[in-house]
């Protein structure tokens, strides 16, 4: 895990630059300005946006002003996907910056999940942790940790503090040498074109026979489609 | 012979789900209890699922104001009314009731390999009801169990399958309730099946009945 470390602070300080316009179906008291932001791939919309309902609310009503929500080209973005996922689902072939939509009343009930507030998507993050280790650990490492330790994981994912975060996430990324890996990967391999939002199941990092297998191979078994037969890579 | 048996397993693993699933669904057609599997098209996975009307006080919907006897959409809504007739001076007795949506979804989980229960509730004229409303219907004897740990709660969620916004109830807790019925089971040699033990316990929570012909009559795969 030592020689990753770059690897691990390029993902974590990963960044999308956005422009969030107010929807023209908002009722406003004078025009908004676009607001540009720099969002951190491994965060959560709601999470990183205050900034950008704050100024949106200075030109509204507070009559009209409901749950805000993102949407991009019309479709409703999930805040519960990480940053990073849902720019590479839905723009990533686009031009930057990510132009997103901001919203403030006919919430998409049977598109997107509820959030009023931060507790919530802490819930949801400490939710994912948990059955990641689930598959990695049966669960033992999480549950092992203290409280004041998962709140030490979220708080470094909440502040952008990455020695903070990586301090505990250390613990979860740890397996035994004679193991050679995880019990099972934990993954998800996230698609548009169906209903079904992921794919996720079990896949154990090593063969029966004793080889450390790849992301292509896991491709292989449980994805085929996104590997063309000349060997490509399909696009999403 | 005497000796130390392995304590049952507490978890599931897919093939048993189903198999579970395919002889209660067999039961619940029996007694016309409204269960059917959804598979998931190309695949091997699917799920159950079950849609209930309710009817609860109006008191669990938030906007009251939208319940009073007048109102149109109440009387189309009643189960139950008994208003009596005011001219005779008898003293209005009114029980009247909202009705509820619920539909129910029992899926597998490969993460924890159990199952869990998901959920969708709504308004007949199709407002969804929100987690405030959904925690208001659920059985004060569970409320107080519920609010406890941080992550055995019902929270929403989206549906792994289908995309869409659920409620769900977070299978933490699973294993404190299926060992000792699991247990008791293997202590006495009979063999139960999971899903209607788990469902059994856990269906009441969300004022799921789940009739007691499904104990006596559902058998556990081979």
């Amino acid at each position: 895990m030592a020689d990753d470390k770059d690897v691990l602070r390029d993902v974590w300080f990963g960044r999308i630059p956005a422009c969030f316009t107010l929807s023209p179906e908002e009722t406003t008291e004078r025009e908004a300005e676009p607001y540009y932001l720099l969002l951190p791939r491994v965060s959560y919309l709601t999470l990183v946006t205050d900034k950008v309902k704050k100024h949106f609310l200075r030109v509204m009503k507070a009559e009209d002003v409901e749950e805000m929500w993102l949407e991009y080209e019309g479709t409703p973005l999930k805040w519960h996907y990480p940053i990073g996922v849902l720019f590479d689902l839905h723009a990533s072939n686009t031009a930057l910056p990510w132009n997103v939509t901001v919203h403030f009343k006919n919430f998409p009930e049977d598109d997107l999940l509820h959030c009023a507030s931060n507790s919530v998507i802490e819930a949801h993050f400490m939710s994912c942790i948990k059955e990641a280790d689930a598959l990695k650990h049966k669960g033992q490492v999480i549950n092992d940790m203290q409280k004041k330790d998962h709140k030490q994981l979220w708080m470094g994912l909440q502040n952008d503090k990455f020695d903070q975060f990586w301090a505990m996430n250390r613990k979860l990324m740890e397996y035994p040498t004679e193991e050679g890996g995880f019990r099972y990967i934990p993954f998800r391999i996230y698609q548009t074109m169906s209903d079904r939002p992921f794919i996720q199941k079990l896949f154990r990092p090593v063969s029966p026979e004793g080889h450390t297998l790849t992301l292509g191979d896991l491709l292989k078994e449980l994805f085929p489609a996104a590997i063309c037969a000349e060997g490509g890579w399909h696009q999403r | 012979m005497a000796g130390e048996r392995n304590p049952a397993s507490c978890y599931l693993d897919e093939r048993t789900f189903q198999l579970c699933c395919q002889l209660f669904l067999q039961h619940s057609e029996t007694i016309q209890d409204g269960w059917s599997w959804e598979q998931i098209k190309g695949t091997d996975e699917g799920f159950m699922k079950k849609t209930v009307l309710m009817p609860v006080k109006p008191s669990v919907l938030h906007k009251q104001h939208e319940y009073s006897i007048q109102d149109e959409n109440m009387v189309t809504d009643d189960i139950q009314a008994n208003v009596e007739d005011e001219t005779a001076g008898v003293q209005a007795v009114c029980e009247i009731h909202a009705v509820l949506r619920y539909e129910y979804h029992v899926l597998y989980s490969c993460s924890y390999q159990i199952p869990v229960l998901y959920f969708r509730a709504s308004t007949l004229d199709g407002r969804p009801l929100s987690l405030e409303e959904v925690w208001s219907n659920v059985h004060p004897n569970y409320r107080q169990r519920l609010q406890q740990g941080p992550w055995d709660t019902l929270t929403q969620q989206e549906h792994p399958l289908l995309g869409q916004p659920f409620f769900m109830l977070h299978p933490c807790r699973t294993e404190e309730f299926m060992k000792p019925a699991l247990d008791l089971a293997q202590a006495e040699n009979k063999r139960m099946n999971y899903i209607v033990t788990w469902l059994s316990v856990v269906g009441p929570v969300l004022r799921l009945d789940v009739p007691l012909s499904y104990s006596t009559e559902v058998s556990a795969p081979d």
